[in-house]
């Protein structure tokens, strides 16, 4: 019998004492997170969509660390950075999850199939009540997509890095991995964690910002529900080729963005149910999974040390501020000039998480009048909030590419 | 490092260019509302019209009739 070294078995505890202490705390600390995300996603704290394939990913991939040659450890799950046509092909035969992660991730499919699904089950209808002002609110919402840009720059980053890192202030998850992806590769996988990390968090930390600077009188203020217009499935579908058109010739390099988004819409007006049911359901959700394990199994210890990532983390958490307390500005302003009528509440919804936001905004406003209703014009204000970051992005992408 | 005040100047004029096609995106919603309403709107007028034109000449033949 040959002689038996138990690490050599368990190889996961073997990479664990053989690697730089720092790796091996940081490893500890992740599977942690990870089951934590479980935990709190499970518990609703946190969207258990994306946290609870992340979490499970995120400590799996940072438990199975193994060695895989004399000198090298690593995993059997994906490489983000392998992008030699042979090691390529290697890799796919090798890393169970690289099949996905190459041909849905890498090239941004994975957001654009989200999108399509986001375009499905949004009813753009509620645009249609007063347009110029959700988009008011949707710019308004965008401040911190802007004001992290200069601050990003400020604290080193280049243009394209910071550009990547701003857009976690519109609050869309698809959207930041799309930009950066085109933007700043190096450091996608950190800002797309630092994303949804933090997208999970505005369900649990907009509405206190809600009740910090709204008193309670105006976000129990009643809106007209008599105001709001019955629209055709002709305007709604008419209204999504145009714009769609319109802003693929303005920006093609995110025309795969916006012809997701709005192929959802029109699917959804021409009344298909079969595609409905497929894209709203399997599609979006499968794709939601993926996207979330997918994230989990990209958390490993190497990445997460990037000395960028306490950067990012500081400037996430200020983009998703600074866009909140610009949309309740926007929310304000629109208050102001409508006479005292409109509720400010609707203001967070201009931030794009959609629907999250507009739930929250619901949510507050109903706890603090139980008979007012705002939903359909925060939805208004969330829609257009996806089309501004996404001009936003395809901006920023157009200019800095 | 790339300049601080280049990437303020960048920052306006994305925001404005953002605001430009944002609100010409509304703008287009309010025409098309506009233009199906209108549409919807003759299109009734004139349903209504050629019924109440059929009317007549049914009643201009009853009274032929009689």
């Amino acid at each position: 019998m040959p002689q038996i070294e138990f690490l050599q078995i368990f190889q996961g505890l073997a990479t664990m004492v053989a690697s730089d202490p720092v790796i091996a705390i940081a490893r500890i600390a992740l599977i942690a997170l990870g089951i934590a995300f479980v935990y709190l996603g499970a518990k609703g704290t946190l969207e258990p969509l994306i946290m609870i394939p992340m979490g499970v990913g995120m400590s799996s991939v940072n438990a199975a660390v193994l060695f895989l040659s004399k000198t090298a450890m690593g995993t059997l799950f994906v490489d983000p950075m392998a992008s030699e046509p042979v090691k390529l092909m290697d890799v796919l035969q090798i890393d169970f999850l690289q099949p996905i992660y190459t041909f849905t991730f890498s090239n941004g499919l994975i957001a654009c199939l989200i999108f399509l699904g986001i375009g499905v089950i949004t009813d753009v209808g509620y645009m249609l009540i007063s347009p110029f002002r959700s988009m008011f609110i949707a710019l308004a919402a965008e401040l911190g997509t802007l004001l992290t840009f200069p601050i990003a720059v400020a604290m080193g980053l280049t243009y394209k890095e910071a550009a990547s890192i701003a857009m976690v202030g519109s609050a869309d998850g698809p959207m930041v991995l799309f930009t950066s992806l085109m933007l700043a590769r190096d450091i996608f996988v950190p800002i797309t964690i630092v994303a949804y990390l933090y997208l999970s968090l505005t369900y649990a930390g907009y509405p206190y910002l809600i009740r910090l600077l709204i008193p309670k009188h105006l976000r129990g203020i009643k809106m007209d529900l008599k105001a709001v217009p019955t629209t055709t499935r002709a305007e709604k579908m008419t209204f999504a080729v145009i714009v769609n058109t319109l802003l693929c010739l303005l920006f093609p390099v995110a025309a795969p963005l916006f012809m997701s988004f709005f192929l959802g819409i029109i699917i959804r007006e021409s009344g298909v149910t079969q595609f409905i049911d497929f894209i709203g359901g399997p599609l979006l959700y499968g794709s939601t999974f993926f996207l979330g394990l997918l994230l989990g199994v990209l958390c490993e210890a190497g990445t997460i040390l990037n000395p960028k990532v306490l950067m990012l983390l500081i400037l996430g958490i200020t983009a998703l501020l600074l866009s909140g307390i610009g949309g309740i500005i926007g929310g304000y302003v629109v208050y102001w000039m409508s006479g005292r009528t409109y509720n400010p509440v609707i203001g967070i919804a201009g931030v794009s998480c959609i629907p999250t936001t507009s739930k929250v905004a619901q949510k507050e406003v109903r706890s603090a009048n139980k008979f007012a209703v705002i939903l359909p014009w925060a939805m208004g204000a969330n829609i257009c909030g996806v089309i501004t970051s996404a001009i936003i992005a395809a901006i920023y992408v157009t200019l800095l590419r | 490092m790339e300049s601080f005040w280049g990437s303020v100047q960048l920052m306006f004029f994305v925001y404005a260019l953002a605001a430009v096609v944002s609100f010409a995106v509304a703008w287009i919603i309010k025409l098309i509302f506009a233009g199906i309403r209108l549409q919807g709107t003759r299109a009734g007028a004139r349903a209504e019209a050629k019924a109440g034109a059929a009317a007549e000449l049914g009643n201009a033949a009853l009274e032929r009739n009689t």
